[in-house]
């Protein structure tokens, strides 16, 4: 799965860190979904669109798209 | 960013299951070492001693794995997914090599088997997974 977390992130001069702490979940939990190391559960996706103000498919899309 | 409540939550939630985990194995561990000693040591083999060390270990156990529970979820996802890895990873390697090292007394390798031997190599596989597999998903 891809993710526009970095660039969502980025424009809203976040830290990883600043966005761990807003989910409840840890810096190196953040640095995994960026990198496409792990795709997040549909719960933390939501939270993470919600927090962001987009929706979902805005931020993240399957592979190849 | 209203994020100092969630934070503390999701610390504070964390570091407390980590005490629990570790003042339960503790205890279970002292309770391991009261019924391995304390009949030869303490109490000279007084049934109802070793009866009841028998007791307080096994419910000392069922604690500790009430905590590690705990533990585990108060976890954030990649966490939880890392240790249930880790888990299933530990709980093949130990099947096997439970297999193997019990072969040994009937294939005439060993005269004697000990089950902590089966512990260590449980403990370490764990170990080990969970170092690996975060470090994969996490290396930067």
């Amino acid at each position: 799965m891809n993710n526009r977390l970095k660039i969502l992130r980025a424009e809203r001069s976040w830290t990883q860190a600043n966005l761990a702490e807003c989910l409840g979940v840890t810096r190196q939990t953040i640095n995994a979904i960026e990198k496409g190391k792990y795709d997040p559960s549909l719960p933390l996706a939501f939270k993470i669109a919600a927090l962001f103000g987009v929706p979902i498919e805005a931020i993240f899309s399957p592979d190849g798209e | 960013m209203a994020q100092d409540e969630n934070t503390s939550q999701f610390q504070r939630g964390i570091n407390k299951t980590t005490r629990s985990l570790f003042i339960f194995t503790s205890l279970w561990v002292l309770s391991t070492a009261l019924l391995t000693f304390g009949p030869q040591f303490w109490w000279h083999f007084d049934r109802l001693s070793t009866a009841l060390a028998a007791i307080v270990n096994v419910v000392a156990g069922i604690v500790m794995i009430r905590a590690f529970f705990n533990h585990l979820q108060s976890m954030d996802e990649l966490q939880q997914r890392t240790h249930l890895e880790a888990m299933a990873l530990t709980l093949g390697v130990t099947m096997i090599f439970t297999v193997f090292y019990g072969s040994f007394p009937t294939a005439q390798i060993l005269e004697t088997t000990y089950p902590s031997v089966i512990l260590v190599v449980m403990s370490l596989t764990y170990i080990t997974a969970v170092i690996s597999l975060w470090l994969k998903r996490t290396r930067e």
